[in-house]
């Protein structure tokens, strides 16, 4: 199949504007009115502001043992609420998973607060991610699928088996909006079928940006936005990948043959 | 010389011996030289085993902030100041923007060279310290040098991602990135491969992973879930949360393959 010419790939289009305090009025992109927010926690630490987006999304999953670290981790970034509190209104929607790291008073816990616990450890081919992922987009009722932003804490860093599997599940999920965040930084997939278009919210996220053929070098790739811009240039590891660039616009725009890896800085 | 009618590949061989409390010293095998080098991130916990291993020491910059602030944390030591003395690095390398002033001048007085590629803002710091390294050493020695680097996984995703492509610019080196969780090697799609399990330090989970180009052909023996001439690809089939169950792993593919194995609490 000969590949697409860039101008006849459609546009999507990418803003984190779910990292801010409140809805800023001056964002361009879908503010987080129009977008739908899913949340999921994987088995690692909370990054600073699981808080704020926990408050943001409309429905709530916790792999596994990621019930274990909003347990332990809410009441910590909350030192000025009552931890039992926190306990009981931080509490997650599902928990799914293999249920092996999970503690079970902590399940208890949120199951006697109506959390509902989905049991899959019977299947062991797929990752913890990939069944949340799943789960979500099965039973997210909205008619446009690409509303719907699926934010996932604790994807990165840790074993790096799991993160190269958390990788691949954006991979296999590429017309999904999945956002793997921690406290440095954010990533997610620009997919080779569609042009891209990044708002950045320079308050929060940024000036360091990369992008990174995972999986798959890329004959060219042409960018805007950028201080180091691309111009149908190759990309691929043993050679050159897009790293340390400089956000300077506030909108950066993408267009590859070949899934790119995108990822900011997020200020402290 | 003898013409082999069926030539077959050459193997590497690896180990992750350094990661023992003592280094033992195989028969028959040359000797293994350890470098050491320490990137801008919070040190592993097995750090004093590492660095009394390694024969040179090479601090990235910020590197040396968390070996003056951390090592006499991990070694409990009481004396803060004759660990300091204790844990001098042979050079700082990199652009000289994160290491404390102190820091720097502490170092210098102890002996440390300190080399400021400032002027320098096309490659990593780590890619710094791996090219002086790959220039000094002769090419006869590459195969017995092996470069440890900590602080290179995690934390901004970029810079991660830059550090494993460091692996790929240098393919001819041996070089592993640590963490406390584990570790990564690169296996060249132009070698055979054998991995030497030390199960008291590493496993059991361990994974491969075609990072820059799809595989379509990865063979493996020693793991759970062997792969037999199978395909690999990102958006498709990767090997994650694989098992370790032999003291030898081997894998030929032909595509590069990012190697991982899980690390044991090694305090």
């Amino acid at each position: 199949m000969a590949p697409t010419a860039p101008t006849q790939r459609p546009t999507m289009r990418h803003s984190s504007a779910f990292l801010l305090p409140s809805t800023a009025p001056s964002s361009p992109a879908p503010g987080p009115d129009d977008a739908a927010v899913a949340l999921v926690v994987l088995n690692q630490p909370l990054p600073r502001f699981a808080p704020l987006l926990w408050s943001r999304a409309a429905v709530r999953v916790c792999a596994d043992g990621g019930a274990n670290r909003v347990f332990d981790g809410m009441p910590a970034l909350l030192p000025g609420q009552d931890p039992d509190e926190v306990r009981a209104s931080y509490k997650p929607d599902v928990i799914k998973g293999d249920m092996d790291s999970v503690r079970p008073e902590v399940k208890e816990h949120y199951s006697n607060l109506g959390t509902r616990i989905v049991d899959e450890s019977h299947d062991q081919d797929t990752t913890d991610l990939h069944k949340c992922i799943a789960f979500i987009a099965e039973n997210y009722s909205a008619t446009n699928k690409s509303n719907l932003s699926i934010l996932v804490l604790g994807a990165l860093g840790g074993r790096f088996d799991h993160e190269m599997g958390n990788i691949n599940v954006l991979h296999l999920f590429p017309s999904i909006n999945i956002v793997l965040l921690s406290d440095d930084c954010l990533i997610f997939l620009l997919s080779k079928m569609h042009t891209h278009e990044i708002h950045v919210e320079k308050s929060i996220e940024g000036p360091h940006c990369g992008l990174i053929p995972i999986g798959m070098p890329s004959t060219s790739t042409t960018t805007t936005g950028l201080r180091w811009n691309l111009d149908n240039t190759s990309m691929s590891f043993g050679g050159l990948i897009s790293t340390s660039n400089i956000v300077e616009e506030d909108k950066v725009t993408v267009t590859s043959d070949s899934d790119l890896i995108w990822t900011t800085s997020l200020r402290k | 010389m003898l013409w082999r009618a069926v030539r077959s590949m050459d193997v590497i061989m690896h180990s992750s011996s350094f990661l023992l409390p003592k280094l033992y010293q195989p028969v028959n095998k040359p000797v293994k030289n350890y470098a050491l080098v320490v990137l801008n991130q919070h040190l592993p916990r097995f750090m004093p085993r590492l660095w009394d291993h390694a024969n040179l020491k090479i601090c990235a910059d910020g590197g040396a902030n968390h070996i003056f602030d951390e090592m006499y944390q991990i070694t409990n030591d009481e004396d803060k100041k004759s660990t300091r003395n204790k844990y001098v690095p042979e050079i700082i390398e990199g652009d000289m923007d994160s290491i404390r002033p102190e820091v720097k001048l502490f170092y210098s007085s102890q002996g440390s060279k300190i080399s400021d590629k400032s002027h320098n803002q096309e490659t990593t710091d780590l890619h710094k310290c791996i090219s002086r390294i790959h220039h000094c050493t002769p090419d006869d020695e590459k195969p017995n040098l092996c470069v440890l680097v900590t602080g290179a996984l995690g934390g901004r995703f970029d810079h991660e991602a830059a550090n494993i492509n460091v692996l790929y610019l240098f393919s001819d080196m041996r070089i592993v990135l640590l963490s406390d969780d584990c570790l990564i090697r690169l296996l060249p799609r132009t070698h055979r491969h054998e991995l030497y399990i030390e199960s008291s330090v590493e496993g059991p989970h361990c994974g491969l992973f075609p990072v820059g180009a799809p595989s379509t052909s990865t063979t493996t023996t020693g793991l759970k879930w062997n792969l037999s001439e199978s395909k690999m690809r990102f958006g498709s089939m990767i090997s994650t949360s694989n098992i370790v169950q032999s003291e030898k792993v081997t894998v030929e593919s032909d595509a590069d393959l990012l190697w991982t194995i899980s690390l044991r609490n090694l305090t």
